[in-house]
This record gives structure tokens, sequence and C-alpha cells, in this order.
């Protein structure tokens, strides 16, 4: 009970989920606004 | 490169990053340790804010899902999206704390009594909006079973907090009504302050992930007019 182990781990797994999410969603956003830069491109090409 | 999201988006960031750190050290530093559980209650100052939130994206998805039934226009979609996802993730992460609080507090990860069980019904719930919307024949017929389902997933949430005092169970009541406040001066202040740290957080992984739809739209109606004038 007096064991800080517990609580290291519980908060690891929380901060690696929300910063992991939030990275993964900057990584998709940034690939998609790319995506959207080269069919515009192509649209006014 | 435009992902859409500005400056005031930057700075609810930054806002977040800046109340996370003061959360930290309120809890760590500031808040006495509980005197039976130890140094393992400060999972509480996260636990409960997370669960907060899982809440909130469960009632943001009722809308969304109300709306778009109701109206078909894709925002209220693009609603029902993010909060199924980032309910999701909150979800995730309050079935892990838990645990990480119960085996020390109650010398087992996993008890199936109601709180706990209705939870885990939460989580699938909102696994199950995903997956519909995956494995659907099309996008409009994965957003009206994502909505669905969403319903059917808000209706879990009045049973999930009030399933300890319907069921009894292990599961503490800290808040509730007919509760006086039970936090000592110095946990007050850290469980405040998380819940703002959280909610602020929360409400820029929902930004970011209803942009996220927004640019997913635009790729579809491009490549749908590239198709048309090919």
């Amino acid at each position: 009970m007096k064991s800080y182990a517990f609580l290291f781990w519980g908060y690891l797994v929380v901060w690696i989920g929300l910063v992991g999410y939030l990275a993964s969603l900057g990584r998709r956003m940034t690939a998609l606004a790319r995506r959207i830069e080269r069919l515009e491109n192509r649209r006014e090409a | 490169m435009r992902t859409g999201l500005n400056r005031t988006f930057a700075a609810v960031l930054v806002v977040s990053a800046v109340l996370i750190g003061c959360a930290l050290g309120l809890i760590f530093l500031v808040a006495p340790e509980e005197k039976v559980m130890g140094a393992v209650q400060k999972i509480f100052y996260f636990h409960v804010p997370i669960a907060a939130m899982t809440f909130l994206s469960v009632f943001l998805l009722l809308a969304g899902g109300a709306g778009y039934l109701w109206t078909r226009r894709a925002i209220w979609d693009h609603l029902a999206v993010a909060a199924s996802e980032v309910g999701l993730l909150f979800c995730t992460l309050v079935l892990i704390t838990g645990p990480i609080w119960a085996k020390p507090a109650w010398g087992v990860w996993w008890t199936w009594e109601a709180k706990l069980t209705t939870t885990l019904i939460l989580w699938l719930l909102l696994a199950g909006c995903l997956l519909a919307r995956r494995y659907a024949a099309t996008p409009e017929q994965g957003a009206r079973i994502g909505a669905v389902l969403g319903i059917v997933a808000a209706l879990d949430v009045p049973i999930v907090y009030k399933a300890v005092d319907w069921w009894r169970g292990q599961h503490p009541i800290v808040f509730g009504p007919g509760k006086t406040n039970p936090l000592a001066p110095g946990m007050s202040e850290a469980f405040g302050v998380s819940m703002l740290a959280v909610l602020t957080l929360y409400l820029v992984l929902l930004i970011a992930r209803i942009r996220l739809s927004s640019l997913e739209e635009r790729i579809a109606e491009l490549e749908d007019a590239s198709g048309r004038f090919r």
C-alpha cells in the first residue's frame, strides 16, 4: 500500500495514452492537410 | 500546409499543459496522503476527472447522434465521431487506472461488481460505435448505426453513475447528493485543478478530432470532384 510504483504506472499509462493520442491526431491531420494541398494543386493545374 | 487549427487552439493546448503541471505539483507536493490508503489514493485525482470526461463525451455523442439523425448534417456526425473516439480513449484510461488503484486497495485487479461491469459495457458500446462506422456498407449507414449506438451508450451513463446506490458494491462514492465534501484541505485544490486540466485537455482532443473529420470530408469532396472531371 505504501509503494509509489502503482502510482507511477497509473500516471504513466494516463499520460502515454493522452499524449500519444494527441500526437497521432497531429500526425493524421498533417497527412490529410498535405493530401488536400496536393489535390487542390492538381485541380488548379 | 493548413490543418485549420488556429492560435486559440494552441493557446488552449498551452493552458492545458500548464494546468497539468500545476495539478501534478499540487497532487504530489501539497495534497496530504490519505490516512488509510496512503499514496495509492493519489490516482483518484486523475481517475475521477477522466471518468467525468467520459460521461461528458457520451452526452456529446448523444447530442451529435441525435442531431445527425434529425438533420443529417455532417457537422453533427463529426461531433459524434469525435465524442466516441475521445470517449473511448478516456473510458479505456478509467478502466486501466481503476484496477491500478483496486489491486492495492481491494487486493484484486477486477471484480464483477455493478459499477465496474456497467463501465465495461459503456466501453463496449463506445467501441461498437467506432466499429460500426468502420465496417458499415456506406458512410451514411455507419453514421446512422453509430448515432443509434451512441444513444444507447448515453442510457448506460446514469446506470454507471447510480450503480453503487442501486446494487451496492465495493466502489467508493466520494461525491454525490447528500454527501458533504470529504476532501481534506489541499486535496480539494489538487482535485479542482486536476479537473480543470483534464477538461482543457479533453477539449483540445475533441476539437482536434472534429477538425480531422472536416479534413476527411474535404478530401472526399475533392476526390469526388476530381473523379467527376477526369
